[in-house]
């Protein structure tokens, strides 16, 4: 996707210093340009880096969530994983690559909760 | 000899003046490692930068890293183990044959050069990648680099590195070692935390077709695994959770959209030296953070029954060898 | 909120020193003077103290994570806690986890922490394992005594600028205070050297000595007005003869508060591991003529553990003493992290020297109130096994006991086997409760006063010191039962203490650029953000000063 001018008269909105979590260099100089749907420049951003920032924007692209292929809410998404899962005699957590500290704390605390089985990429 | 020696990036930038890459590809997995953290950077102590530093890339086949390497050795594919051997016996100055040699498709001359140039640096440090790695001999071809690097220091300064790569892998090693001693491949079956790689790390527990449900987040399993591991995940209730539908969130029974971390989702990266970064999102996503849904997930499960009931268990169990 | 009632109580910040007396603690956790009409716990007959507190342990960050990852065969034979409904699960050991550190503290009593050896770039890591340990309150302290920009201040002669920037990294770092280990030696390190007399110019310096920067650095601390004097490790640490070093260290400190850490590291003579002999008597000698000086023990318990220390160089040399696992962590022009497992054996003439240090300095400094209990957790010994130190204190039966195990050519080497002295419950408090509390400047800590926080350990009285300790009856925090009767009852979230010293707010734009050249994050995200200390309480060093 090529970065495209805003159209709007407004300008840019600018983050200094942000952060990209595409590889394990996590650099944190990058500035991204943005108008609130989706960022259309990371400066200082390599090849793989600013493909990362510019290919996700805040457009609803997605259904929020899907329950056996048919479009849910997030609440019945959440009360149906937390079935599936309580249910499970032997359930896995597994990933946590990309995403955040914080979530993979939540995630760890899951599987000790349901006495499950934890793991991530590293195992590969 | 087990453990790890070695430092911060920062380190190689300031202090570095040989640097190897075994088995990696930086100019196309981490295009900035060269420019920000190793070979282009100027300091205090290596004023002229690139030119006080030399690089050697050891690798199977000509990547678009050896562009930017002084010397490139080219090891036969499967011999890394042999000539990380062979080179802590040169080091030591213990007898190779020549036969021996010759197996990993190197000289003897290539070698003993890069020997000294190793005793001779005053600061080395080695990145080793996923061809190191992941290929024949895995884990034991990293301990045998990493066994190089220490035994480096009764000579000079040296220290090892992964070259940890996708997203923030390195941040899930580290949580879940301070909370349960492990890195990876964790069982709470008991009710506390055991580690047996093998057999519960997750295309192990997939291929037997152990688990009756996964939760994959951060991860696209259907699309990287073994054929006969998918089948499982098939099988089973599997929640996923990811900014994107993915191959996984076709096969399964529910998936949950979230905001991608860094740019719709505030927190915390690691970086492959286990240095934690403070992420600064752009963009507020309509879906919500995984740190969110997870929560959620978790509060919704503490609602429900514990599997184990109060009181039947010690609230402590010590296992004497 | 709760009323002890009926017990010894042995307060030593309010000489009470076995009485019976009533303790009452308020809806805030503090005590109080009213009566509460709430929960009451009949103490008679029982041992009622203030709960422990730790000056010097390694609990939470990089180092203590590392020794986790090399210790993975500890983990699988050690004492494992279950999970319930509402507790996490975790495993104790040699490097427990973050919930069990929590537990196993709080289990014997101990109500409030202080991880010693922090690196300001990895302290967003610590925070958030200090968060992990349930319980009990925590404080943190920043490793400084080889940061180069601080380092290169000093060598220009520039105090004030030096002082600015240690304040600067203990805000960014949302510590405590201030830890300094082998001053000098690690930066040297980073060369693969060291820097074992504190007269000799550091590597890569040309004035600047470790003398130097123990006298600046003590001066630094005083001046900013922290709570807690400069926490230092010598240097020289672990070698037979380092007494010379030791004292010529101390001496570089008149005039100033300190704390030295894990004396016993530091108390030896003799020439060689042939000849190593305890030189306590002399350290000790030190300490009882010079009361603004205090110490914690570092001592060392038989059996095996994981040795952590931002003292890089000399574990580089016990990995090669040993050949046994060695972890090394160099962090940008800050400091280093060094990890190798050992095993104290009673056998070894060296281990038994040093076993002997620990517990000859706890009974030769007179004033309980100059050295503390600490075993440098895990580098002596895991902190879990402080009740059997304290066992050791109390009976000079149980040390000639002990002593007869060890080698026999160890005779002239020790001074143990002369001591009468036995310590007594007033003793015990104040070394592991209100004198570390003092000393780390927490006012509301190790003390039953009114006003104070309501952390209180209760023992059932037993013959057995030993069993004793490792077992209390019930320990409090904030007026809550945590442990009772060897249960788990709660583990309520612990506070976290930092210190905000005054520095010129142009201390920003000079570090900028001298933190350009030698970091590799940006300067913007590298201070801690407050929001990510969890229950911050924060000690206004300046306001402190101007009172």
């Amino acid at each position: 996707m090529s970065p495209t001018a805003s159209k709007s008269d407004t300008p840019l909105q600018v983050i200094d210093n942000a952060t990209c979590t595409f590889c394990g260099c996590v650099c944190d100089d990058i500035q991204l340009h943005h108008d609130e749907m989706r960022i259309h420049k990371a400066k200082k951003a390599c090849v793989l880096g600013s493909a990362w920032f510019l290919n996700h924007t805040a457009e609803k692209k997605y259904p929020s969530a899907l329950i056996d292929g048919k479009e849910a809410t997030v609440d019945e998404a959440i009360e149906e994983a937390a079935r599936l899962l309580h249910e499970a005699d032997m359930p896995l957590v597994y990933g946590m690559s990309n995403t955040t500290c914080e979530a993979q704390k939540e995630c760890a605390a899951l599987a000790d909760s349901l006495g499950g089985l934890l793991d991530s990429h590293t195992s590969l | 000899m087990g453990g790890k020696v070695t430092c911060t990036l920062g380190e190689v930038k300031q202090r570095a003046d040989f640097i190897i890459y075994w088995g990696g590809n930086p100019a196309e997995c981490h295009p900035r490692h060269f420019s920000k953290y190793t070979l282009m950077q100027k300091s205090k102590f290596l004023p002229k930068g690139r030119k006080d530093r030399t690089m050697v890339l050891v690798d199977i086949r000509e990547t678009k890293s050896v562009k930017a390497s002084d010397i490139f050795l080219q090891v036969r594919p499967g011999k890394d183990f042999e000539l990380i051997t062979i080179l802590r016996a040169l080091v030591k100055e213990q007898q190779v044959t020549d036969e021996q040699i010759e197996e990993t498709g190197l000289s003897r001359e290539a070698l003993n050069d890069l020997v000294s140039r190793m005793k001779a640096a005053k600061f080395g440090c080695m990145f080793f990648g996923m061809g190191l790695s992941m290929t024949r001999g895995k884990h034991m071809n990293s301990a045998a680099l990493l066994t190089l690097a220490a035994e480096m220091n009764a000579f000079t300064k040296f220290v090892a590195m992964p070259m940890r790569g996708h997203g923030n892998v390195t941040g899930a090693d580290v949580i879940m070692r301070w909370q349960t001693g492990f890195p990876f491949g964790i069982s709470f079956n008991r009710g506390y935390p055991r580690y047996n790689p093998g057999e519960f790390s997750t295309i192990d527990v997939l291929v037997r077709g152990d688990c009756d449900a996964a939760f994959i987040i951060g991860a696209d399993p259907g699309g990287t695994m073994p054929q006969p591991a998918i089948n499982h995940l098939k099988r089973i209730p599997t929640i996923v959770l990811d900014p994107h539908i993915t191959h996984t969130s076709k096969l399964a029974r529910v998936h949950i959209t979230t905001a991608a971390q860094g740019i719709a989702a505030p927190g915390t990266a690691y970086r492959m030296d286990e240095i934690p970064m403070p992420l600064k999102p752009a963009l507020k996503s309509p879906y919500p953070s995984d740190e969110e849904v997870v929560r959620r997930i978790n509060e919704a499960i503490a609602k429900k029954p514990f599997w184990l009931p109060e009181g039947s268990m010690p609230q402590m169990v010590t296992e004497q060898v | 909120m709760l009323r002890i009632t009926g017990g010894k109580v042995y307060d030593p910040a309010n000489k009470i020193d076995g009485q019976i007396k009533d303790l009452n603690i308020d809806a805030d956790g503090k005590f109080s003077d009213g009566q509460c009409d709430s929960r009451t716990i009949d103490a008679t007959g029982m041992i009622v103290m203030p709960g422990g507190v730790d000056v010097h342990t390694h609990v939470a960050g990089g180092a203590i994570n590392f020794a986790r990852a090399m210790t993975p065969e500890d983990h699988r034979r050690t004492q494992a806690f279950i999970r319930t409904k509402t507790r996490r699960s975790g495993l104790g050991g040699m490097a427990p986890t973050t919930f069990a550190t929590g537990y196993l503290y709080a289990g014997m009593g101990w109500t409030t922490v202080n991880e010693a050896a922090v690196p300001v770039l990895s302290a967003r890591h610590t925070h958030e394992e200090l968060a992990d340990i349930p319980i009990v309150d925590k404080s943190t302290l920043t490793l400084m005594a080889n940061n180069e920009i601080m380092l290169d201040q000093m060598e220009a002669g520039e105090y004030e600028r030096a002082r600015d920037v240690v304040a600067w990294y203990i805000w960014a770092a949302k510590s405590y205070g201030v830890k300094a280990v082998n001053p000098g030696g690690v930066a040297a390190w980073k060369w693969g050297g060291d820097a074992r007399n504190l007269s000799s110019p550091i590597e890569g310096y040309n004035k600047l000595t470790p003398g130097t920067i123990v006298t600046q650095l003590a001066r630094i601390c005083d001046d900013l007005g922290l709570p807690h004097p400069m926490h230092l490790h010598c240097n020289d640490l672990g070698a037979p003869g380092n007494i010379k070093t030791t004292l010529d260290t101390l001496k570089h400190l008149e005039g100033s508060r300190a704390h030295i850490a894990h004396s016993q590291y530091h108390a030896y003579g003799g020439d060689g591991w042939e000849t190593i002999c305890s030189a306590t008597a002399e350290l000790a000698e030190y300490f009882n003529s010079h009361p603004n000086i205090t110490t914690d023990a570092g001592a060392v318990i038989f059996g095996d553990t994981v040795t952590i220390t931002a003292d890089g160089p000399w574990q580089h040399l016990l990995y090669k003493l040993t050949g046994r696992k060695w972890g090394n962590l160099d962090v940008e022009n800050e400091t280093g992290c060094g990890i190798v497992p050992y095993t104290y054996r009673p056998s070894n003439l060296v281990n038994a020297v040093q076993w002997a240090c620990g517990l000859e300095l706890l009974l030769l400094i007179q004033s309980p109130w100059q050295v503390f209990l600490s075993t440098d957790h895990p580098n002596g010994g895991c902190f879990w096994r402080y009740p059997e130190i304290i066992k050791l204190l109390m009976s000079r039966d149980f040390r000639d006991e002990c002593i007869k195990k060890l080698p026999s050519n160890i005779k002239n080497k020790i001074v143990l086997p002369e001591i009468a002295r036995e310590y007594t419950l007033m003793d015990v408090a104040t070394s592991m409760s209100a004198g570390p509390a003092r000393a780390l400047g927490l006012k509301q800590k190790g003390n039953l006063g009114t006003g104070c926080d309501g952390d209180v350990v209760i023992y059932d009285q037993e013959d057995d010191p030993g069993e004793m300790f490792a077992h209390p009856r019930y320990v409090i925090k904030a007026g809550e039962v945590i442990i009772d009767d060897g249960e788990i009852r709660e583990a309520p979230d612990g506070r976290e203490y930092i210190a905000k010293p005054f520095y010129d707010p142009a201390t920003n734009d000079f570090m900028r650029p001298l933190f350009e050249d030698c970091y590799t994050m940006q300067f913007e995200n590298y201070p801690v953000e407050i929001e990510r200390v969890h229950g911050a309480s924060i000690h206004d060093c300046k306001n402190d000063q101007d009172s």
